[in-house]
């Protein structure tokens, strides 16, 4: 009974695509966290610029693009993420 | 006998529902979820009402020497508890509260209000029952969903507090019989499987983030410590994953939230937390 994923939810997917799942050291296009976190990129572009204004990604901007990275504050918010979301996972519940 | 195992089903529960209630408000001053805000306010409204139940048990006891609780003092400690009920239930999305089928509708509900509707306390205790058995079984469908073994312990807890309230609130026909000692039993044993999962979590990994102490202040430097927090992460990087564990966790903000608060990590970082727009 497959559903919508929270908005949480994406956060967690595109921090542990950065974290996990990078295409080199520089990090991540958003081209590739489009594909891999399944965002569409309105939604994506919103998020990334939410996330780096938080400092949970860090952006290594180029001439031809954006890199995203996970950062170390980023790191720990997902551990975070983590823990609790199985956490109300227990009580049937999605964080 | 009766009285001692009163107090300490109180006792237990007020302890369990401020763990996990704790638990959870950590979890919510981490990351934002709306969902651990909502099992916030359940727990510790369940604890509350066990602790004012408690506390009345005591003053029976020790204060008035009445022997008997003031019925005044369970009926607010049950509704209170009954608050926290409704808001697990209310996670579990409240759209299918009630039954589907009409006849579980006129037959199997309603006498449960008809019946007990003498007293407050009564009627608490039945609309508790329901919310309880609703809370279960949208657990035991999860756990269907997920296969996530620490549903099935939450699902057995709320299941076996429903069973005990019915019990308890049934047990109102044969004053002087077993049935309230049961109960009380049960009740006992829901409580300590829905603190099972709070047991397995990795407490060295979480703890209270320095936020608490004076979160809005911090937000208003948030645009100070996002500067300092890129310049340190990359330092940070460098010197290893020791400090991590260490560190406060990050709590993500939306930019146009408008409670928003942050928690700088120690070196002055500034994670935020989430705020989901669409409210789930």
């Amino acid at each position: 009974m497959a559903g919508y994923r929270t908005r949480m939810e994406i956060i967690g997917d595109i921090l542990s695509t950065t974290r996990d799942d990078c295409q080199d050291e520089q990090g991540a296009t958003v081209t590739y966290l489009i594909k891999k976190a399944n965002v569409s990129y309105p939604r994506l572009s919103e998020i990334l610029s939410m996330l780096v204004k938080q400092g949970l990604l860090e952006v290594d901007r180029t001439k031809n693009s954006s890199k995203y990275r996970i950062s170390e504050n980023g790191r720990e918010f997902l551990l975070a993420y983590n823990t609790f979301t199985e956490f109300s996972s227990d009580y049937g519940l999605n964080i | 006998m009766e009285f001692l195992l009163e107090n300490i089903l109180n006792m237990i529960g007020f302890i369990v529902g401020l763990a996990i209630g704790l638990m959870s408000l950590i979890g919510f001053r981490n990351t934002g979820s709306p969902t651990l805000f909502r099992l916030t306010i359940a727990f510790f409204a369940i604890s509350a009402g066990f602790l004012i139940i408690w506390v009345g048990y005591l003053a029976a006891d020790f204060v008035t020497k009445s022997g008997d609780i003031e019925r005044w003092v369970q009926t607010t400690g049950i509704i209170v508890q009954t608050v926290g009920y409704f808001f697990i239930a209310f996670s579990h999305s409240i759209k299918a509260f009630l039954p589907k089928s009409s006849y579980f509708r006129s037959v199997g509900v309603v006498p449960l209000f008809l019946i007990s509707s003498v007293q407050i306390e009564h009627i608490f205790r039945s609309i508790s029952f329901i919310l309880l058995a609703y809370g279960a079984i949208e657990t035991i469908l999860s756990y269907l969903d997920t296969r996530n073994r620490g549903a099935i312990s939450v699902a057995s807890g709320l299941a076996l507090l429903a069973l005990g309230e019915f019990l308890g609130w049934y047990s109102f026909v044969f004053p002087e019989s077993i049935l309230y000692t049961t109960s009380i039993s049960i009740k006992i044993a829901g409580l300590v499987a829905l603190f099972i999962p709070v047991s397995r979590l990795p407490l060295t990994r979480i703890r209270v983030d320095d936020g608490l102490d004076g979160e809005g202040d911090e937000w208003e430097e948030e645009e100070e410590a996002e500067e300092e927090g890129r310049e340190d992460g990359g330092a940070r990087r460098e010197e290893g994953r020791e400090d991590r564990s260490a560190d406060t966790h990050g709590r993500v903000q939306e930019p146009d939230a408008e409670e928003a608060r942050s928690t700088p990590a120690p070196d002055g970082g500034s994670p935020g937390r989430v705020e989901p727009k669409d409210g789930r």
